[in-house]
């Protein structure tokens, strides 16, 4: 039995800057019930006072509310221990409220997971501590929080300033993570760290990147087929983009033919097919010329110029100027000549033969001792345009009996025969006339036998 | 570019790239001539040219270098007392110099006090500390003695920098706020002779390392002090901008 020991104060703490808090540590008691209490003296206050309130803060401590809590003023503080053998005193304490702030942890940390098309971002929340009042301006607060994923030891700490929130970018998935979140006032001491929160990311979110990679597969895949495809099929491809140029081509004449035949076939498709002139290229100019077959004297003059390209049946006319020098129309006049005779026909060859009445231009031919042969027996027939003639005089006493003469035409389809009276036929006009339109010839009059071949029809 | 050089120039271009030329220069001249200022200066009066700045941003300024004015002081002074005095809690018994400057204690007194009265301790308080903290700055540097002078009198310096300062800025304030019909002149705290700071204390030779170690000791309290105020302040005044 003996004094108590001498108590140790162990500090004091103010968690708002308003009220404060101190401990002591009471010495050994001597055996005997021993009780303490705490005196203080202030500064710009005289006399010595006591604890105001030793129980709210537990055992051993004092509790200073607002009416006796100064700031920026040093309190002195001693703790008396007593019991029956004496008193013990301890040594005094010197504090003043503004060293001993040390605010109490942030309340209600909420940890919010947000998923982003890239990455998943965590939002942090937490409130102030319940006793601060940061309303009026007497404390500020800082916040500071720490991240720690998995189980690992390493801590990441972020200044949040006086932010009540805080977004953490850096997440990964299927992780759990742990912050935790403590303040100061005004540079005071730090808080504690608050109770530890978890969340997990979630990994849901890498499902959508096996849908990505599937399509981007399947694009690739029919990328590569598209691709076989063209080079497959790249000679139509080509023909589709780059259309070949026709080449020249001789008509009637088969490539294939001169690929597979003689020389001497070959010579002879060439020579059978050309037409001299060469007719096909004046087909183009469209300069084609009528020979008008007629014995009617208000024919008009022919008219080389622009025809229609209309087909003209086998019934023909023929309307040309002719320059005979010689006696006869002999097959080289027809060949030399250019103006004439461009017998529009329709590609057919000659299947018939038969008598082709000209129509001469007297007034041309100058000084040219010209017979007036009406009639040229036609010797060949070379091609679809060319006639060839004979070169004998044709004396036709007499028109065979089947044959006859045209009379006239009569309108587009009238063909009016001559009845048998050779004699009377003098042609010797050689005026031109006009073309007509050409004609489609049909079976008609009574008047005989007409050989026609039937018309082409009128393109 | 001399007068030949560019004579050269132009009469090397063609007639559409001469006016160009020209129309450039004669933009740059002008912008040249047009932005003299390279930024413009924060002034309270209006002046013309100026960019005056609203209370709050004076506001924020101001509690701003408060902060830093507290925080270096508070360094220095644990930095001093582990140097020279490794075991904490010392008594030191002598008052400071500001003992006779009423100021509130408590966070009710502060709001009860007023927004006048409040300013008013703000300035004093300055007011009171500008020569001493130069005197610590010109002591602290005098005295190479001392490791701990070498190192740390740059930081006395910057304290009565702030402090200049921090003078200046609540001054701005006080006028802008009087401007805005929110202070109105009122009978001071103080009485006008705790006005006068009693540099008498300190004009009594030189000051030795206990001389520095109270004025820092009393000057963080009294940073402490400001810091509090003006935010106090800012918050009765402004409460819109969520203190």
């Amino acid at each position: 039995m003996s004094a108590p020991g001498k108590p140790v104060l162990l500090g004091c703490r103010s968690p708002e800057k308003e009220t404060f808090t101190c401990w002591w540590e009471p010495g050994s008691d001597g055996g005997l019930p021993t009780t303490h209490h705490l005196y203080y003296e202030r500064e710009r206050l005289e006399g010595t006072y006591e604890c105001p309130d030793y129980l709210s803060a537990g055992r051993n401590s004092c509790f200073f509310n607002k009416n006796h809590t100064s700031i920026w003023v040093n309190y002195y503080l001693t703790v008396m221990a007593s019991n029956a053998l004496g008193n013990a005193t301890s040594d005094p304490f010197k504090v003043d409220v503004m060293e001993i702030v040390k605010p109490d942890s942030p309340r209600n940390v909420t940890l919010r997971v947000e998923e982003r098309k890239d990455s998943p971002c965590l939002h942090v929340r937490w409130r102030p501590p319940s006793n601060t009042d940061t309303k009026s301006g007497w404390v500020t607060i800082k916040y500071e929080l720490r991240v720690k994923k998995d189980n690992s030891n390493n801590w990441e700490e972020y200044m949040s300033g006086t932010q009540t929130h805080f977004s953490l970018y850096s997440v990964s998935p299927g992780v759990v993570y742990t912050v935790q979140v403590r303040c100061t006032l005004d540079h005071s001491s730090w808080s504690e760290w608050s109770n530890t929160t978890y969340v997990k990311i979630s990994n849901y979110l890498q499902n959508e990147r096996p849908f990505l990679m599937l399509i981007s597969i399947l694009s690739v895949i029919l990328f590569i087929t598209a691709g076989f495809v063209l080079i497959m099929k790249r000679k139509s491809v080509k023909h589709w983009v780059v259309p070949p140029v026709p080449g020249p081509k001789i008509r009637g004449i088969n490539s294939q033919f001169l690929k597979v035949a003689g020389s001497e076939d070959v010579s002879n498709a060439l020579i059978f097919n050309q037409s001299f002139p060469p007719i096909h290229f004046v087909w183009e100019d469209q300069m084609e010329e009528y020979l008008n077959v007629t014995e009617n004297e208000d024919w008009l003059s022919f008219n080389s110029q622009k025809r229609k390209k209309s087909l003209i049946p086998a019934c023909f006319h023929f309307d040309s100027e002719i320059h005979c020098k010689e006696s006869t129309c002999n097959q080289n006049e027809w060949e030399k000549d250019e103006e004439i005779s461009k017998v529009d026909n329709n590609n057919k060859p000659f299947t018939n033969t038969g008598y082709v009445d000209f129509q001469r231009h007297v007034e041309n031919v100058q000084g040219a001792n010209v017979k007036h042969v009406d009639y040229s027996r036609i010797k060949e027939v070379k091609g679809n345009n060319v006639l060839i003639l004979e070169t004998e005089n044709i004396q036709i006493s007499n028109i065979p009996e089947d044959y006859h003469r045209v009379k006239e035409m009569e309108g587009d389809h009238l063909v009016v025969l001559q009845k048998q009276n050779a004699a009377d036929i003098n042609y010797t006009d050689c005026a031109l006339h006009k073309p007509r339109k050409p004609h489609v010839c049909t079976e008609s009059s009574n008047s005989g036998y007409v050989d026609t071949i039937p018309a082409p029809p009128l393109m | 570019m001399g007068k030949s050089s560019s004579h050269h120039f132009v009469l090397h271009c063609k007639k559409g790239t001469m006016k160009k030329v020209l129309f450039a220069a004669l933009c740059l001249v002008y912008l040249e001539l047009s932005m003299r200022v390279v930024s413009a200066p924060i002034c309270s009066y209006g002046q013309a040219g100026c960019h005056v700045p609203s209370l709050a941003d004076l506001f924020e300024r101001v509690i701003q270098q408060s902060s830093r004015m507290h925080s270096v002081s508070s360094d220095l002074h644990s930095e001093f007392e582990q140097y020279f005095f490794p075991s904490k809690n010392i008594m030191g018994k002598r008052k400071c110099h500001t003992y006779d400057i009423l100021t509130p204690q408590d966070k009710e007194n502060a709001q009860r006090l007023g927004r006048e009265q409040l300013t008013e301790v703000i300035v004093t308080l300055l007011r009171a500390w500008g020569e001493p903290l130069s005197e610590l700055h010109q002591s602290m540097s005098q005295d190479q003695h001392q490791d701990f002078n070498i190192y740390s009198s740059n930081k006395a310096l910057e304290i009565s920098d702030i402090v200049h300062e921090l003078k200046d800025g609540v001054k701005i304030i006080t006028d802008k706020m009087r401007l805005m019909g929110v202070l109105s002149n009122t009978v001071g705290y103080n009485s006008p002779e705790s006005l006068v700071p009693s540099s008498a204390f300190y004009t009594q030779g030189d000051l030795d390392s206990m001389d520095h170690h109270d004025l820092l000791y009393c000057f963080r309290r009294d940073s402490n002090k400001v810091k509090n105020y003006l935010r106090v302040l800012k918050c009765t005044t402004l409460p819109e901008l969520g203190c």
